[in-house]
């Protein structure tokens, strides 16, 4: 271990660290899940409009917390965490986007139509 | 908001009560027993010996990387043993109880067989969440926490105290699973669970619950893990150690590491997802309302193929290590297996459908995974003729650790193969959820098993500073192999004939031949689970006689084998400086590779600390209490664990200093006890073409302009 010398709160990454950061991503974070929860719970919206909503919920929460909690962005400094941004998109994208579509063909054959999906005779 | 449980809940206990201990089974209760006596036996001769000091300095609150990987493999050995023993028994299951009428033991309540098909599937639940997780898992982890900081000419991990925090959390997970066979039960749906049968309604008792935080343990000691492979490998390079010049095990350790980071989350996720139906009352994985069963074998394979990938990447890496070593040859195409193991790794992350085929998406769904799938085995191709060009022409010699690297080179080939034929729908269509399926995989996870056997033997005297008895290592091949074939080919002739995976009671009389085949094997498997015991108790025993010095096998390449065997606590007693690929073999051919440093520096080491151990211990009191639900208990449980962390981080540690006279003086005994004498020669050298460093200075930059060429 011969990097003891160097002051860990020194580090960037640690200076990039901020009490009002953190905050507003936990506040964000929280305050999108109580709301889809409490969209879902209460059915406030019909069904697919339900879907709609809890998705973008979903979306936002995880962009709140990529950035305000893990300070993942694309700043110079931060190299390795842009690497770790561009690594994610990706696996984002395919993992999200092959189940969305090996299930929208699952749905096809084999479940009703929710109420209210376009397409839906 | 809790779900109501079935049966009687107390405050106080939860569902604990004392029926829930299995005192009347025939197996569990003298098995009880028995454990308690050799656990009796072992506490009495440890306080005998007066060993609890030593055993808590050194080992149970050690940070170092070494010690950690030692642990990491001990485990894995003992989870090894236990998921052996469930294979024996299902094996012993279906020889007694393959048939038509009614041949059960009556004593044991069985009807088939002597096992009730209840206990059967937790038996098999077991089996495969420990061979996969608690046994592959931290015999690989346990290698490469030795192995890579070794590679890369680092002092330890990253984050050392991260490290032992991830053992200690992996520990406390199978600590969960073993005490399930005495307190409860354990999950009886199949190691990945199928919804919705874990769901409450189907198995109201703590069997799922027990599978659920043993997992979720796991996942989180795995994923801290893998945070530390990673920064130890971008950021503790000795200098010189140039991402071209990594050695294979350490690029197959970055891969590996890379993939357990991105999918043991959806892990995670999955199961808490089963966590809040169970004990919340969502309804994610049931049928009815809004919830959707595929989803959760969806996410769960999300994870469950890129971490079959996991496993398997580092034995890849493995046999990179010893094929050369015992080839005298470098290895074929460098470059083109790191590539492949990074293609493997990517490709790894869009094929995981291929484990639900028979869902019903349909055909465009299923030929984009099937040809997925099937573009695996292109880089595992370049691999393996990679591993053959290296033998081609090389000076083998046939060690025992270059026995089991070839022995998995076969079984990588059928495993291979078999998961071809299995990635073409409509051939998975006919042997889905047979034993087919169950033998591919098994051909799969015994190569690794190949490889760890290996790597064992092959890094053994580095670590230990003495070699394990050739003989022995050769007769448990041999054994272990015969038990694989007798096994397995059976398997994949019963697959071929109809039997589907987990059945209880194997109805078909045209089987029996072929279950006492397997049942053979596994006979000759446990003489190679004795013969193994030999040879550890014969070389310990002739260890002076096997006793080496660095370079163990006299024709290694990479870095590890510079440093002395076993290596000392601080690894290397100056940061060697990185000339070539296989730094120790270019150092031998231009011969300085007995240089030792003829000055030293001050070494930073971090303190010991219990703080890992506790947090081990409290985490299984958290998945303890949740499972029976005591609250009160699993509160504390958290708020112990997040204290303990804040407390730590708070605290730091300053480490400490060993001085530069210290590190010489341990150095010079270090040598004098090893056999082969290194010169006093100074680290530098000459060769055709330039001076070399052999080590860093780690002094001031103006030092710096005397270094020599880096790379050349
Ligand atoms: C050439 C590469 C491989 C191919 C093409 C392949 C293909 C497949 C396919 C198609 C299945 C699904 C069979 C079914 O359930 O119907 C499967 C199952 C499985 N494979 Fe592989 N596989 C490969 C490599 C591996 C490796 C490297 C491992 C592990 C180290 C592995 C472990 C497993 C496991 C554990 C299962 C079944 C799990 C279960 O159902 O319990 N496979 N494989
Ligand atoms: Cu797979």
């Amino acid at each position: 271990m011969s990097h003891g010398h160097v002051n860990p709160i020194d580090h960037p990454e640690v200076q990039m660290a901020s009490r009002r950061g953190y905050m507003t991503g936990f506040i964000l974070a929280s305050v999108l899940m109580a709301l889809a929860t409490f969209l879902v719970s209460s059915h406030a919206l019909p069904p697919f409009a339900l879907l709609l909503a809890i998705m973008a919920c979903a979306g936002f929460a995880v962009i709140a917390q990529v950035y305000f909690l893990l300070h993942i962005d694309i700043s110079e400094h931060n190299i390795w965490n842009t690497v770790a941004l561009v690594a994610f998109i990706p696996l984002f994208v395919i993992t999200i986007g092959l189940t969305w579509w090996m299930f929208s063909q699952l749905y096809l054959r084999t479940m009703p139509m929710i109420p209210g999906m376009p397409g839906m005779h | 908001m809790l779900v109501h449980v079935p049966g009687p809940w107390s405050p106080l206990l939860g569902r604990l009560a004392l029926s829930e201990i299995p005192y009347k089974n025939l197996i569990l209760a003298p098995l009880f027993v028995l454990i308690v006596l050799v656990g009796l036996a072992l506490v009495g001769w440890i306080t005998k010996r007066g060993l609890w000091g030593y055993l808590w300095r050194e080992w149970f609150t050690t940070v170092d990387h070494k010690k950690l990987g030692i642990m990491y493999i001990f485990l894995g050995l003992v989870m090894l043993f236990r998921g052996f023993i469930d294979g024996l028994m299902i094996r012993t299951q279906q020889m007694l109880a393959v048939g038509p009428g009614d041949n059960g033991i009556k004593a044991m309540g069985a009807i088939h067989g002597y096992l009730t098909p209840f206990h059967f599937g937790q038996i098999y639940s077991a089996h495969g969440l420990i061979m996969i997780l608690l046994a592959a898992t931290p015999l690989l982890v346990g290698l490469m926490n030795i192995i890579v900081p070794l590679q890369i000419g680092a002092r330890d991990m990253a984050f050392p105290y991260l490290n032992a925090l991830g053992f200690w959390i992996t520990a406390a997970g199978a600590a969960l699973i073993m005490i399930s066979l005495f307190v409860g039960d354990f999950s009886h749906n199949g190691w990945f669970g199928y919804a919705p049968i874990f769901e409450m309604s189907y198995s109201p008792g703590v069997g799922v619950d027990y599978w659920i935080w043993t997992l979720e343990l796991i996942a989180l000691g795995t994923t801290l893990g893998s945070i530390n492979f990673l920064a130890t490998v971008v950021k503790m390079r000795a200098p010189g150690m140039t991402w071209g010049r990594l050695p294979v095990f350490t690029w197959s350790a970055v891969s590996a590491n890379i993939i357990a980071l991105t999918s043991f989350p959806c892990l995670q996720v999955a199961l808490a997802l089963v966590g809040a139906d169970r004990y919340l009352g969502t309804h994610f994985f049931t049928a009815g309302f809004g919830g959707n069963l595929m989803l959760y074998t969806n996410l769960f394979w999300l994870w469950g193929h890129p971490e079959v990938y996991f496993v398997i990447l580092p034995a890849f890496g493995m046999l990179g290590e010893i094929i050369p070593t015992f080839s005298e040859k470098p290895l074929f195409g460098y470059v083109a297996m790191v590539l492949a193991t990074f293609a493997i790794a990517g490709v790894s992350w869009i094929v995981w459908l291929h484990h639900f085929f028979t869902m019903g998406m349909g055909p465009y769904v299923s030929t984009e995974f099937s040809v997925a799938t099937m573009l695996v085995g292109i880089p595992t191709g370049v691999k393996v003729f990679n591993w053959a060009f290296t033998m081609y022409r090389g000076r083998i010699s046939y060690t025992a650790a270059m026995h089991w690297a070839l022995g998995a080179l076969f079984l990588l080939l059928i495993g291979g193969l078999t998961g071809m034929m299995l990635s073409i729908p409509a051939i998975n269509y006919m042997v889905h959820n047979s034993v087919f399926v169950v033998a591919h995989f098994h051909m799969m996870l015994l190569c690794i098993v190949y490889a760890v056997f290996g790597a064992v033997i092959y890094w053994w005297p580095k670590v230990f500073g003495f070699r394990l008895n050739e003989a022995w290592g050769k007769i448990m091949f041999w054994l272990f192999s015969a038990g694989t074939a007798l096994v397995f080919i059976p398997m994949f002739m019963l697959g071929f004939m109809g039997e589907t995976r987990r059945l209880d009671w194997p109805f078909d009389p045209h089987w029996a031949g072929l279950f006492d085949v397997q049942e053979f094997g596994i006979a000759i498997y446990v003489l190679s689970v004795v013969s193994f015991v030999v040879l550890l108790f014969v070389s310990i025993r002739d260890r002076a006689k096997e006793r080496v010095g660095a370079d163990a096998w006299g024709t290694s390449r990479s870095l590890e084998w510079l440093t002395d065997s076993p290596v000392p606590f601080y690894n290397f007693a100056m940061v060697p400086e990185i000339n070539a690929r296989d730094e120790v073999a270019w150092r031998r051919e231009h011969g300085f590779l007995d240089i030792r440093p003829d000055h030293y520096k001050a070494i930073h080491m971090p303190n010991n600390t219990p703080v890992a151990l506790y947090i081990g211990a409290t985490l299984f009191l958290l998945g303890f209490a949740l499972t029976w639900r005591i609250w009160w208990l699993s509160g504390i449980a958290l708020l112990a664990t997040v204290a303990l962390m804040i407390w730590r981080s708070a605290k730091g540690d300053p480490g400490y200093v060993i001085s530069a006279e210290e590190i010489a003086r341990l150095d010079r005994e270090a040598r004098q006890k090893m056999p082969v004498d290194g010169g006093d020669t100074v680290p530098v050298g000459g060769f055709a073409g330039g001076q070399i460093m052999a080590y860093s200075r780690e002094v001031s930059d103006q030092d710096r302009s005397h270094r020599g060429p880096k790379s050349w």
